[in-house]
């Protein structure tokens, strides 16, 4: 297979690189960082409600969808991204897409590993280090190629990350941006110095050497794929691709690693509107915070339930709430504990 | 008509892609297989066609996505989309939940009859040796 080690390139390639390649029928190990940062929003993401449109333009942050899932993710120079665009017939694909990507992270997992990291894969798409995720991931068929997209992250700003999504409120950003902070490591976290730039490039070739066979390498984009590339650029680069409408949704979920969520959800119950900023650990809530217009008596006991929720399984959450009433003696009308529940 | 546990009603005709095709006159209603379901995994997000667009038979005409990996699916018949389940941009587990009724995709009218002798029938020996090769192969995912 061939290795195409383009080290810096514009934004825009660091996107359409990896969608034209498989248009022209063609694999390849793509690995690649953008020269200059932009938000890159999922296949199948609404850009006006996911970011912060205004805030991007007025700082210059261009917005790209992929065709790939996922999330929002503000992406930039201090990450290495590796592109693998592989024939679904390969004999190295195997059937399912956890044994996918199981197969192909080995690679970066054996890049951070070597750098001293104990990085491990987290189904489906993660890996983590020390539980904090390291290394974001997705797939997506195009043609009748498997593209797997994923970074290695040398370095991470959280502050941008957190504030170029479009968010309810100032106390769901925070949250997000604290959330990040907890649950997503970088190199620089983890080892301090990190390694020169050419030095982690041949370290993930190498590794996905092990896992690909022989590599191939190439250093420049061919004329082929250059035009397709750029055929490609009139229509992803076009408002119209940006801004196609997808599903809408009032409540907003940032998922931080596999299992982690941040999310914010209203409900208009007849005794007034309520809004719940919920952080759910693998089906147990850990944090909550609960605001709105509804009437709750005592009203100081509203801590003292956002507090009790803390460790309850999601699906238990309900009857946690109707608990909590009974023994404090609360009184919310028009609000029942049924009605907390549908935000959390 | 089962097949291990995965139900193939009897009047339909099956693909490789793990599609179904229902045949009402010159309209085919598309869906996805039980056993397609079933290895897809809860799927997140259906993306549909737009009605009146040309398709292929073999060709890829909408995503979806499942398991963290957005899939394409491919067309069953050539012809023209008539109709779309809207009803899968809101809840695209239908296509889990009841793959042979509500989780239905699109309709297409079709423009050449000819292409369903090419497809499997439920009591056919193929489609029986297909799946059973099938659930070899995605052994590990139907185990979960």
């Amino acid at each position: 297979m061939k290795l195409y080690r383009l080290n810096s390139v514009s934004w825009q390639d660091s996107q359409l690189l990896y969608h034209a390649l498989p248009r022209l029928g063609r694999e390849g190990l793509i690995l690649l960082s953008p020269a200059t940062p932009y938000v890159c929003i999922g296949y199948f993401q609404d850009a006006e409600q996911e970011v912060d449109l205004e805030f991007c333009r007025e700082q210059s942050i261009p917005v790209f969808r992929r065709e790939v899932g996922g999330g929002a993710v503000y992406l930039d120079g201090e990450q290495l991204f590796y592109q693998l665009v592989i024939h679904r017939r390969n004999p190295l694909v195997p059937e399912g897409k956890e044994a996918f990507y199981r197969r192909f992270l080995q690679a970066p997992i054996a890049a951070y590993r070597a750098l001293g990291i104990p990085a491990e894969y987290k189904p489906v798409n993660d890996i983590i280090a020390h539980q904090r995720k390291i290394s974001g991931n997705g797939v997506a068929e195009i043609g009748d190629t498997i593209v797997l997209v994923g970074n290695l992250i040398v370095d991470f700003d959280y502050e941008m990350m957190a504030r170029v999504l479009r968010v309810p409120d100032e106390k769901f950003r925070d949250k997000v941006y604290k959330t990040l902070h907890e649950n997503l490591s970088t190199i620089r976290r983890e080892i301090g110095e990190v390694p020169p730039r050419e030095a982690l490039w041949s370290l993930l070739a190498d590794k996905f050497a092990e896992v690909l066979g022989p590599l191939d390498v190439e250093t420049t984009v061919d004329g082929e794929w250059r035009a397709k590339t750029d055929e490609l650029a009139a229509r992803f680069l076009t408002e119209e691709w940006l801004y196609q409408k997808k599903r809408p949704t009032a409540d907003r979920a940032v998922t931080i690693r596999a299992g982690l969520q941040v999310r914010q959800k209203v409900h208009k119950a007849p005794g007034g509107l309520i809004r719940a900023t919920t952080e759910v650990e693998d089906g147990l809530i850990a944090a909550v915070s609960l605001s709105g217009d509804f009437f709750f008596y005592p009203q100081e006991k509203l801590a003292a339930l956002e507090a009790a929720l803390v460790g309850v399984p999601e699906a238990e959450a309900e009857a946690a709430i109707a608990r909590f009433y009974e023994e404090q003696a609360i009184e919310s009308p028009g609000v029942t504990p049924a009605d907390f529940a549908r935000v959390l | 008509m089962k097949i291990d546990r995965f139900e193939f009603p009897d009047d339909l005709y099956y693909d490789r892609e793990h599609g179904w095709a229902r045949v009402d006159g010159d309209v085919v209603t598309q869906g996805i297989t039980d056993f397609g379901q079933a290895i897809a995994q809860e799927i997140v997000y259906a993306e549909s066609p737009r009605p009146g667009r040309e398709v292929e038979q073999g060709q890829t005409f909408m995503s979806m996505e499942s398991g963290k990996w957005v899939g394409r699916i491919k067309a069953i018949v050539s012809g023209t989309i008539q109709e779309v389940n809207e009803e899968l941009e809101w809840e695209p587990t239908l296509i889990n939940d009841s793959p042979y009724e509500d989780g239905w995709l699109v309709k297409i009218a079709m423009s050449d009859p000819a292409e369903l002798d090419g497809l499997m029938r439920a009591d056919s020996a193929e489609l029986k040796a297909f799946i059973e090769g099938e659930m070899k192969k995605y052994a590990d995912v139907l185990a979960e």
